[in-house]
């Protein structure tokens, strides 16, 4: 979709083919809006004046690029210079044209106050100063998103607050600035918190002898397996995101694989559709986090639940798969970055329409896991 | 706060296994069937005369189970095969969840609610806690705040920084050493809330410590308050969304639930004071029209349905009070919107004025 020149655009960084938001400070995010306000007052203010419209980079799948590792083994998702434009005059785009000006103003405030703010609250300041504009979360979710599109800076940058869902355990020692080192194997039962703050994350130093890296998709099997030591066995790192991960503890990830170019990621995953779109948000990224995920692939394998585990598991563990399984499978199926043996494996849980979780494992006693991932580590039983 | 005893009872418990399977055994040797006694408790009732005995402790009831008839000698199965597993944990002293259990013998338990049922009568058996047989789950509450305390060999320093958030440990009883400046207590629902206080730096300001179960609070969260509340002495408040949603929430932190009724002294907060958001707030916090939004159907049968618990008739009137304020109005509305005139509201304005408020009040 080409973009007409001239004076009624505005372009950020447009001669980059790959679009990314960067991390900035709150007086750097500041600026950007500064500058997108000048922008649009020295249009206005020209002898041709005119309202510019709003250039935001298109999140459809039809701007999604792949790039293939050919000298590396990380393959990622990255939105490319595809625009959307959002215009004043234009009675379906003028909504959301006011939209972004009026979230961008807010987070110019908040920023100035050096605060971070919830989507919650944002929704209710918005709802209250401007009502005609607002009425769902989902209309402010969506403007964050155009605004992270437009200034091209992550959300966390415009003083949205992250949550931090990542856990991380094991033979690891972290130091942030100023403080002393923690030791991930002395955590406790339930490991060590990974921060949502990127900035502290990215100057954080990291200290390990494990040999591998290990992603858990559930807290449950994190806790079973921090519980166990497990760790001391394996010399290794677990990390969980409880769930779809979240942009810190992909960052954190990624901080821990280019730290540690050597060691091997490994990722330990229920056998249904669900889990394959964790591993791959983790190894490729994704299209709907598009302009801040590209940088956070990492080179990450598929340890278990596999397949060929199958007969490790009682029929009655086999469970039908549900319809949004179905659903998430054939868009992964769609998608051109899968693999091939993940492809396969995406096949036959659709053919059987079966799934299976990690703790039916547990059949074998609840030690069993330990042995599980010792036994597919040494017989380098990874894809 | 060790449940009905201490962990160190856990080879009486282990002997109190063996002793009760012997009995089956030398019943069925003698060819009669076991009665195997099951109490019944609850929590609350929805008697309106409000004279019943739910506010005491003791079973309401009993149920007996004998081999003579088949679906108890189901559920008599059940139990024994968990009682198992559960022998196995303590012997090893290790801890499963309840979904761990259901798969180690899937085939066996069928469902995960017949694993539930099985662990429930036999906590009720041997008169104990859940976590008494190593049954735990993750938990997904936080703290913050002045507090420092020790969990299976490592050191949680709140104090060091205060506006960290921390997991609540999960083996809560292995916590020990537990160090406090703090006031008083704030449970708080939303972890969104627990994340504008922490945003606004409020235990800098605050001498307290902040916990919120992130939602309906789960055992080891509630375990925690329980034993920070013994071993602190320190006035609770809680601070939950103005809607039936919320006001249930601070019921299960106050009353315990109904699930764990047979549990409750070490689930429950006596004394926990309700902090906000009331509906009377609205007005004189001057909260947007906006913000106030209708109850749903949904929302006034739970409310109509939480109005009947004769808890709240008998010794907290004042909160149902509200509670029908709250109904006949007919709108909720979420602790953000105290926010909208001003961010920092919530940590410099409502919280800490309510809490002078409540300490000066008699």
């Amino acid at each position: 979709m080409e973009e007409s020149s001239g004076l009624s655009s505005m372009k950020f960084f447009s001669d980059q083919h790959l679009s990314y938001a960067d991390i900035l400070r709150p007086h750097e995010a500041r600026a950007r809006i500064e500058v997108s306000v000048l922008n649009l007052l020295r249009i206005l203010n020209s002898p041709d004046p005119a309202i510019s419209d709003l250039s935001l980079i298109n999140r459809k799948r039809s701007n999604s690029c792949i790039n293939q590792g050919i000298l590396t083994d990380v393959s990622y998702i990255f939105l490319s210079t595809s625009f959307t434009k959002s215009s004043l005059t234009n009675a379906k785009t003028a909504k959301t044209f006011v939209r972004v000006w009026k979230v961008m103003e807010i987070c110019f405030q908040i920023l100035l106050q050096e605060k971070r703010v919830t989507q919650r609250e944002l929704f209710y300041k918005l709802l209250c100063d401007s009502p005609d504009y607002f009425s769902s979360q989902i209309e402010v979710n969506r403007t964050v998103q155009d605004v992270v599109a437009l200034l091209r800076c992550s959300r966390y940058s415009l003083g949205i607050m992250a949550s931090s869902r990542g856990l991380v355990a094991g033979r690891l020692f972290l130091q942030e600035p100023g403080k002393e080192a923690v030791d991930c194997s002395a955590c406790g039962s339930s490991g060590f918190t990974i921060t949502g703050d990127l900035n502290l994350l990215d100057n954080t130093i990291m200290r390990s002898d494990a040999r591998y890296i290990i992603i858990v998709e559930k807290h449950a099997i994190f806790h079973r397996l921090v519980e166990d030591r497990v760790f001391n066995h394996i010399p290794c790192v677990f990390i969980t995101a409880k769930g779809y991960p979240d942009i810190a503890t992909r960052f954190f990830l990624h901080r821990m694989s280019t730290t540690f170019p050597n060691l091997p990621i490994l990722a330990l995953v229920d056998w249904n559709p669900a889990g394959l779109a964790i591993l791959c948000t983790f190894k490729f990224g994704s299209i709907g986090m598009g302009l801040e995920a590209y940088r956070y692939a990492c080179n990450v394998k598929w340890i278990g639940l596999r397949g060929d585990d199958l007969n490790l598991i009682p029929d009655e563990s086999l469970v039908p798969l549900k319809p949004k399984d179905s659903q998430i499978a054939k868009s992964l199926l769609s998608s051109k970055i899968l693999q091939d043996n993940y492809r396969d494996e995406l096949s036959l849980m659709v053919q059987t329409g079966k799934r299976a979780e990690i703790e039916a494992l547990y059949c074998h006693g609840y030690n069993y896991l330990g042995k599980y991932i010792a036994t597919k580590i040494v017989q380098g039983k990874y894809i | 706060m060790e449940g009905k005893f201490p962990i160190s009872e856990t080879t009486n418990l282990l002997q109190r296994i063996k002793d009760f399977t012997r009995s089956i055994v030398e019943d069925l040797a003698e060819g009669r069937s076991p009665k195997i006694s099951i109490n019944r408790f609850r929590n609350y009732c929805i008697n309106p005369e409000a004279d019943c005995l739910c506010s005491s402790d003791t079973p309401k009831g009993q149920e007996i189970l004998t081999l003579e008839r088949k679906p108890q000698t189901y559920r008599i199965d059940m139990l024994l095969r968990v009682l198992l597993i559960v022998q196995q944990l303590l012997q090893e002293n290790r801890h499963a969840s309840k979904r761990d259990i259901y798969y180690m013998h899937p085939s066996a338990f069928k469902a995960q609610s017949i694993v539930d049922r099985a662990i429930g009568d036999i906590c009720i058996l041997f008169q104990c806690s859940r976590y008494n047989l190593n049954v735990v789950s993750v938990g997904n509450g936080l703290v913050m705040g002045w507090l420092k305390f020790r969990e299976a060999g490592r050191k949680f320093d709140c104090l060091n920084s205060l506006n960290t958030a921390y997991p609540v440990p999960v083996l809560v009883e292995e916590v020990e050493d537990i160090v406090s400046l703090a006031e008083y207590i704030l449970v708080v629902e939303k972890e969104t809330v627990f994340q504008r206080l922490a945003n606004d730096m409020f235990c800098k300001t605050n001498r307290c410590i902040v916990i919120t179960g992130r939602g309906y609070p789960d055992v080891s969260t509630r375990r925690f308050l329980r034993l920070l509340m013994e071993k602190l002495h320190l006035p609770v408040h809680c601070l939950v969304d103005c809607d039936p949603y919320g006001f249930e929430i601070l019921a299960t932190y106050r009353f315990g639930s109904m699930q764990m009724a047979y549990d409750i002294e070490s689930l429950r907060a006596p004394d926990m004071k309700w902090l906000g958001a009331f509906p009377s707030d609205s007005e004189i916090y001057s909260v947007p029209k906006q913000c106030l939004l209708p109850l749903t159907e949904e929302d006034k049968k739970r409310t109509e349905a939480l109005l009947l618990r004769c808890y709240l008739k008998r010794e907290m009137p004042r909160w149902r009070l509200e509670l029908e304020t709250m109904l006949k109005r007919g709108v909720k509305f979420e602790i953000e919107a105290l926010s909208v005139h001003s961010l920092s509201f919530l940590s410099e304005v409502y919280i800490p004025s309510k809490i002078r408020r409540e300490v000066s009040s008699p």
